[in-house]
C-alpha cells in the first residue's frame, strides 16, 4: 500500500522526496564517497575535466533527486552500477553528502526514497561483465 | 531472460568473485544471457579481407595507434592509401601494453607510478590472453613472427578458498581438482543410481540406459556399486613413489562430504567446459603482450605521429579535418584526409569537440565502459611452484572484488615472478582504484596471504593499473547493454559521412584484441569499397 502511494506520488511529482537532514548520516556519506566515488569524481567533487563530471556546483546533483539516485543505482556511461555494492542506507548517505558538500545546497535524500527509486527503476539493462 | 545483474542477493562481489561470469547460474544460463546481450564470443574471421583495386591517391587518417588503428594502417597502406595515424601517447599499441622496469603510469587524479620489476619480469596490465578461437589475432602474431607460449588458463592443481560461505569448507584452502572430482563424482553417483533404479525418466531405451550409466561411471569415477568414494585425480594424502612404503603406493585422499561441498559453493568453479574464449589452448606472446604492438609498429611506425592529441574533428563534403596538439612541443596542427578511421575509445571520443550528427552522438552516449583494475606483485621466490607445485593458472577467492589471483605462465622455475594479484571489474574496480598504489598493494597482499602463507614475506614491489582512470582510455572496454546493442551499435557500425569507427567496441568480441582487429578489417573493407566504387 505504502509502495503504491509512493509510486503514485512520484508519478505526480507531489511526494516529499526529502527528509530532515538529520535522518541521513552525511559524515558517513562523506567517508563512503571518499572510498567509493572519489577515484573518479575526486574528493574535491571537481571531477577530472574531460573524463569525470564535477559534482560540485552541478545542477543535476542538486536538482530533482530521482534521476540522481537512479544514476547511482544504474550507472551511466563509464559509471558502473552501485546497486549491489552499496545498501540503500549507504546510498542515501552518499547522495545526501554530495547534495550538501562543496557549497552544494540541496535537501538530503532518505533511505525510503532510495528504496522507492530502486523499486521503480527499470530493470537494470547492463550486460554482465565477461572476462577477457 | 536471466539477467545476471539482477539475481537476488547476487551482489557485485558475489557476481564477480570468480573470473567467469558463468559460474553463477551454470553455463546454459550464461550462454542464454550472453546471446541475449549480443555478447557472442566466437571470432570466426581468420584473415584480412581480400581487397582488390588500389587506394593510391586517397588519404586515410587514422585516429589512434592501438591494435585496430595499426591493423587498418598495415592493410590500407599495402593497398596504396596514403595513411597517417595520430596517436596521443608516445608509443603505439593502445591498451596493448606491458609494464616492465621503467614503465610509467599516472592515473587521472593519482600519483605517478614507475614500474620497478626486475629485468625480464612484466605485467600485461591490458590484454593478457589470446584464445585459440581468436584467429585474427593469431593471424598477425604469425604474420609478424611473434613467438607465442601457452598461458595456463586452467589449473586443476591450483587453490581455491571461499570465506563467505557456510559449512566446514568455509575458509579452507582446497585444491580445485578435489572439488571437481567430488562434485562430479557425487552427481554422477546420484544420477546413475536413480537411472538404474527406475527413479529417473531418462527417455532412453533400456539398452541405452546401460550405456548412459557406463558414461556416468567413467565421468564420475564410480565404483562397481555406482558409488563415488574418491579417485586419484583428486590428489593423494601422500603421493606414490619408490619403495615398499614411505611412500611406496602413497596414501589416497578422502573425498569431502557431499553436504559440505554443496554448502561451500566451491562448485562455482566446476563447469562442463569453459566458455568458448576461455578454453585450451590459451596463448600469450613470449616476453609480454606489447610484442604485438611492437610487431605492428615495426611495419606502420613510420606512419604514426606520436604525442598527437586530437582536439577537434570536422567534416565537409570533401573530407575530414582534424586539429591536434603535439603534447611534447605544445604546437597545434591541422591535418586533412579523404576518409578517417577513428579508433579512439568512445569514452574518450565523446569528450572531443567533433561535429558528428546528433544521431551519432546519441548512439555514442549509450555505450558504457567497464572500470577494470589489475595489479602485478613481484615475488622474490616462486613459492607457488617450489612449495605448492602450482605452475600457472588461477587461484580463486571470494574476497570482495579480487576475483582471482593468477600465476605467471612464463619464466618457469626461474628465481622470481610477477603474479596478477587481482583482476577487478565494475564498482569493485572503482572502489579499489580510489586507493593509492600502496593501499591497493596492501589489500592485495592481505587476500593473497590467506591463500599462501608465503605471500607477504616474498613480496618485493608492485604495479597497478585502473583503466577507467587512464587518460586516452577511460575504461577497460565497451560494454553494450541489450538496448544499446540494438539501437546504437548499428548506428556506430556505419560511417558518419566520411568517418568510420573501429575498435573492440565496434564488434561482438568486445574487450579482446580480436575485436579491434576484426572491426578494423570490417571498416576498411567498407572504406575501400566506397573508394573503388
Amino acid at each position: 500500500m505504502r509502495a503504491t502511494l509512493l509510486v503514485a506520488a512520484l508519478a505526480t511529482g507531489t511526494f516529499l522526496t526529502t527528509a530532515p537532514a538529520l535522518a541521513q548520516d552525511v559524515a558517513k556519506g562523506q567517508d563512503l564517497f571518499n572510498h567509493k566515488c572519489a577515484a573518479c569524481h575526486q574528493k574535491t567533487g571537481l571531477g577530472v575535466k574531460g573524463a569525470f563530471p564535477a559534482l560540485a556546483g552541478d545542477p543535476f546533483v542538486v536538482g530533482d533527486p530521482e534521476p540522481v539516485v537512479r544514476t547511482v543505482l544504474q550507472g551511466r556511461g563509464g559509471m558502473p552500477t552501485f546497486a549491489a555494492l552499496l545498501s540503500e542506507d549507504q546510498l542515501a548517505d552518499i547522495i545526501s553528502y554530495i547534495r550538501q558538500a562543496w557549497g552544494n545546497s540541496a535537501p538530503a535524500v532518505n533511505t525510503g526514497f532510495v528504496v522507492t527509486v530502486k523499486t521503480n527503476a527499470h530493470p537494470q539493462d547492463k550486460a554482465p561483465t565477461v572476462t577477457h | 531472460m536471466p539477467a545476471m545483474t539482477e539475481l537476488p542477493g547476487a551482489g557485485v562481489t558475489r557476481r564477480h568473485f570468480l573470473e567467469k561470469a558463468a559460474l553463477l547460474g551454470g553455463s546454459a544460463m550464461v550462454m542464454t544471457a550472453l546471446n541475449a546481450w549480443g555478447a557472442g564470443i566466437a571470432s570466426m574471421t581468420s584473415a584480412p579481407p581480400a581487397l582488390r583495386g588500389s587506394g593510391a591517391g586517397h588519404k586515410l587518417l587514422i585516429l589512434g595507434a592501438g591494435v585496430a588503428g595499426m591493423t587498418a594502417a598495415y592493410e590500407m597502406s599495402k593497398l596504396g592509401y596514403q595513411v597517417t595515424i595520430l596517436e596521443a601517447r608516445a608509443f603505439g599499441g593502445g591498451r596493448c601494453q606491458t609494464a616492465r622496469k621503467g614503465f610509467k603510469l599516472t592515473e587521472l587524479g593519482g600519483e605517478e607510478q614507475e614500474c620497478t620489476f626486475d629485468e625480464g619480469l612484466y605485467l600485461n596490465h591490458g590484454p593478457w590472453r589470446i584464445p585459440f578461437c581468436h584467429r585474427s589475432t593469431l593471424h598477425y602474431t604469425k604474420t609478424f613472427g611473434i613467438p607465442l607460449e601457452v598461458l595456463v588458463n586452467e589449473n586443476d592443481a591450483s587453490y581455491a578458498r571461499f570465506d563467505t560461505v557456510k559449512g566446514p569448507l568455509a575458509g579452507k584452502r582446497v585444491r580445485q581438482f578435489e572439488v571437481r572430482a567430488d562434485m562430479r563424482g557425487y552427481t554422477s553417483e546420484l544420477v546413475a543410481k536413480a537411472a538404474t533404479s527406475g527413479k529417473l525418466d531418462t527417455g532412453l531405451a533400456k539398452d541405452d540406459v546401460e550405456l548412459f550409466v557406463e558414461y556416468l561411471r567413467g565421468e564420475g569415477y564410480l565404483e562397481n556399486d555406482l558409488s563415488y568414494r574418491g579417485t586419484e585425480g583428486r590428489g593423494y594424502k601422500v603421493n606414490p613413489g619408490a619403495g615398499i612404503d614411505d611412500p611406496g603406493p602413497g596414501v589416497p585422499s578422502t573425498p569431502y562430504a557431499f553436504p559440505d561441498l554443496v554448502q561451500s559453493k566451491l562448485w562455482r568453479m566446476v563447469q562442463s567446459v569453459g566458455t568458448f574464449d576461455q578454453q585450451h589452448t590459451m596463448f600469450q606472446p613470449v616476453g609480454g603482450m606489447d610484442r604485438i604492438a611492437k610487431g605492428f609498429e615495426k611495419h606502420v611506425g613510420h606512419l604514426i605521429k606520436y604525442n598527437a592529441e586530437v582536439e577537434r574533428i570536422r567534416q565537409s563534403d570533401g573530407g575530414v579535418t582534424v586539429d591536434y596538439l603535439d603534447t611534447k612541443t605544445g604546437k597545434r596542427s591541422t591535418i586533412s584526409a579523404d576518409y578517417c578511421l577513428c579508433t579512439i575509445p568512445v569514452s574518450v571520443l565523446r569528450t572531443i569537440d567533433a561535429d558528428f550528427s546528433d544521431a551519432y552522438k546519441q548512439a555514442m552516449g549509450l555505450l558504457s565502459y567497464d572500470p577494470v583494475c589489475k595489479i602485478g606483485l613481484q615475488m622474490k621466490r616462486r613459492f607457488w611452484e617450489e612449495d605448492d607445485a602450482i605452475y600457472g593458472g588461477h587461484v580463486y577467492t571470494d574476497a570482495p572484488g579480487i576475483n582471482l589471483i593468477s600465476l605467471p605462465s612464463s619464466g618457469w622455475q626461474s628465481a622470481k615472478g610477477v603474479l596478477l594479484g587481482y583482476y577487478m571489474f565494475g564498482a569493485d574496480a572503482t572502489d579499489m582504484s580510489g586507493n593509492t598504489p600502496a593501499e591497493r598493494t596492501a589489500i592485495a597482499l592481505d587476500v593473497g596471504q590467506r591463500i599462501f602463507p608465503q605471500y607477504k614475506e616474498n613480496f618485493e614491489n608492485s604495479f597497478s593499473a585502473s583503466w577507467h582512470l587512464i587518460q586516452y582510455n577511460l575504461g577497460g572496454w565497451g560494454n553494450w547493454s541489450a538496448e544499446a546493442r540494438k539501437v546504437a551499435y548499428p548506428v556506430l557500425n556505419k560511417p558518419d559521412r566520411r568517418i568510420y569507427l573501429a575498435g573492440e567496441h565496434i564488434s561482438y568480441i568486445g574487450g579482446w584484441q580480436a575485436g579491434a582487429i576484426e572491426s578494423a578489417w570490417h571498416q576498411i573493407a567498407q572504406i575501400h569499397q566506397r573508394v573503388v566504387a
